[in-house]
């Protein structure tokens, strides 16, 4: 009997399974580009789960609420609370962006963390949180910097940059550079939290499968909870900002 | 055995490159020393720190630029970016239809119906004061009518008492009036017929005390 060989053979299993890949991403090519397939199906999942449920809980409102209109409600009115704290009275306009900011980021975190990925194989690389690629993270910190700006400039016109030599000229450099730490910050924080995270609880499923990484899996759970809404509020506080002053 | 499980995937062997090729973390329980994965994650480390100026730069830079740079194990921009956005900018136009702008019309609406309708509830109380000082000034009323029909009973039926007892009184004073008339009749006869005695007396007695002669 090759016991040695059949026992290293059903490790190798297990090896594979918990084998973790970073920086393996399955490649489409359109044109000449590249495109991180992996990333787009993800996306595409947690933007039916969206879609779906939408749909489903608000179809007929009623006026006292079923639960699925009833925990749509409450997400809406965070949103908007969040909005009207963060960006003031002129909140109305930037409600979907903000939500849907949120909602995206929080979805895909926590459909990363809960849904079964690893089932589905593919030929190279692996499905996880779409937020897990540094490109996606930046797609959206560079989204909310376009949105911070236009918020601006829609406002008050060119006057808004005036606001970089306020309060005092000596701080142009700061200011400048503010606009490129934004959404350096915003990407590099999601980003690294949500890839991270996933790391560590590979790592260790690897090492001690049953019970140990759940602590770390609940932390993980509430960290990218956070991180939804960290990231949403910055965009809220950013736009705010910009759009704040004596009009 | 190194060799038998990075054969499975061939992909990464064909892209090394010395600086920034995709690695496979693989950790194993056996007890090997980890001293691979530990030089590893350290490159890892130092090629994170190494990129993050080169990051600050690429992020303004345009994006054929960024086509042309080698494959990145995890700051790999390609196209993924612009798509991602778009998709985002989709999911909002479609969830500003679907769910924020109708349910928060519905919302904001019941919240106005139900505001007015506290406002409704507020002002008919004030009808129901109203209502209540009526009934008060009716049942006053009424206690008032009560009062006038029960002395206006009071009075006529003290009046046709005084009639009454008037008419009895009357009655009463004739009847005396004929007694005492029957009774001075009676003293008369009485006298009369005593006088006559007296008279017939008297004759006896003066015949009889005066000598006869």
């Amino acid at each position: 009997m090759d016991v040695i060989s059949s026992s290293i053979k059903t490790y190798n299993i297990w090896f594979e399974i918990s084998g973790v890949e970073v920086g393996q991403h399955l490649y489409w090519q359109i044109g000449g580009l590249q495109i991180h397939a992996q990333v787009l199906i993800t996306s595409w999942v947690v933007i039916a789960i969206l879609l779906v449920s939408v749909n489903i809980a608000v179809r007929n409102p009623q006026t006292i609420p079923t639960d699925g209109q009833n925990l749509f409600e409450y997400i809406l009115e965070f949103i908007r609370d969040l909005s009207k704290t963060q960006i003031g009275d002129e909140y109305g306009p930037w409600i979907p962006f903000i939500g849907t900011m949120f909602l995206f980021i929080f979805v895909s975190n926590w459909s990363g963390a809960l849904l079964p990925w690893k089932i589905i194989e593919l030929p190279h690389g692996e499905l996880a949180a779409p937020t897990n690629d540094i490109n996606t993270t930046v797609a959206l910190a560079l989204l909310t910097s376009v949105a911070y700006f236009y918020a601006g400039l829609s406002k008050k016109g060119l006057s808004y940059f005036e606001k970089y030599i306020k309060p005092t000229p000596i701080l142009l450099p700061i200011n400048i550079l503010e606009d490129f730490t934004k959404p350096l910050s915003l990407s590099f924080r999601l980003f690294g939290n949500i890839l991270a995270d996933e790391l560590v609880v590979v790592v260790l499923v690897s090492l001690v499968p049953l019970v140990i990484p759940i602590p770390v899996m609940l932390l993980g759970l509430f960290t990218s909870g956070i991180q939804a809404l960290i990231f949403a509020t910055l965009a809220a506080a950013y736009i705010g900002e910009s759009m704040e002053g004596h009009h | 055995m190194a060799s038998t499980v990075m054969a499975t995937k061939p992909i990464a062997l064909a892209k090394a490159s010395p600086s920034l090729s995709p690695r496979k973390i693989s950790i194993r329980a056996q007890a090997k020393p980890s001293s691979t994965s530990i030089p590893n994650l350290k490159r890892l480390t130092s090629k994170l720190l190494f990129s993050v100026p080169s990051i600050a730069m690429l992020a303004a830079t345009p994006l054929p630029a960024l086509a042309e740079m080698e494959k990145a194990g995890l700051f790999d921009f390609n196209l993924t970016l612009p798509i991602i956005a778009i998709e985002f900018l989709l999911l909002m136009v479609a969830l500003d239809k679907l769910y924020f702008s109708p349910l928060g019309a519905f919302m904001d609406a019941r919240d106005a119906k139900i505001r007015a309708e506290l406002s409704e509830v507020k002002d008919t109380s004030a009808e129901v004061k109203e209502l209540e000082e009526k009934a008060v000034a009716v049942m006053r009323a009424a206690r008032a009518e009560i009062a006038a029909a029960l002395s206006k009973m009071k009075k006529e039926m003290t009046a046709e008492l005084e009639v009454k007892l008037a008419e009895e009184q009357a009655r009463i004073e004739l009847e005396l009036a004929a007694a005492l008339n029957n009774l001075e009749k009676e003293k008369e006869e009485a006298l009369r017929v005593l006088d006559a005695q007296i008279d017939a007396l008297s004759e006896e007695i003066v015949r009889k005390v005066l000598p006869t002669t």
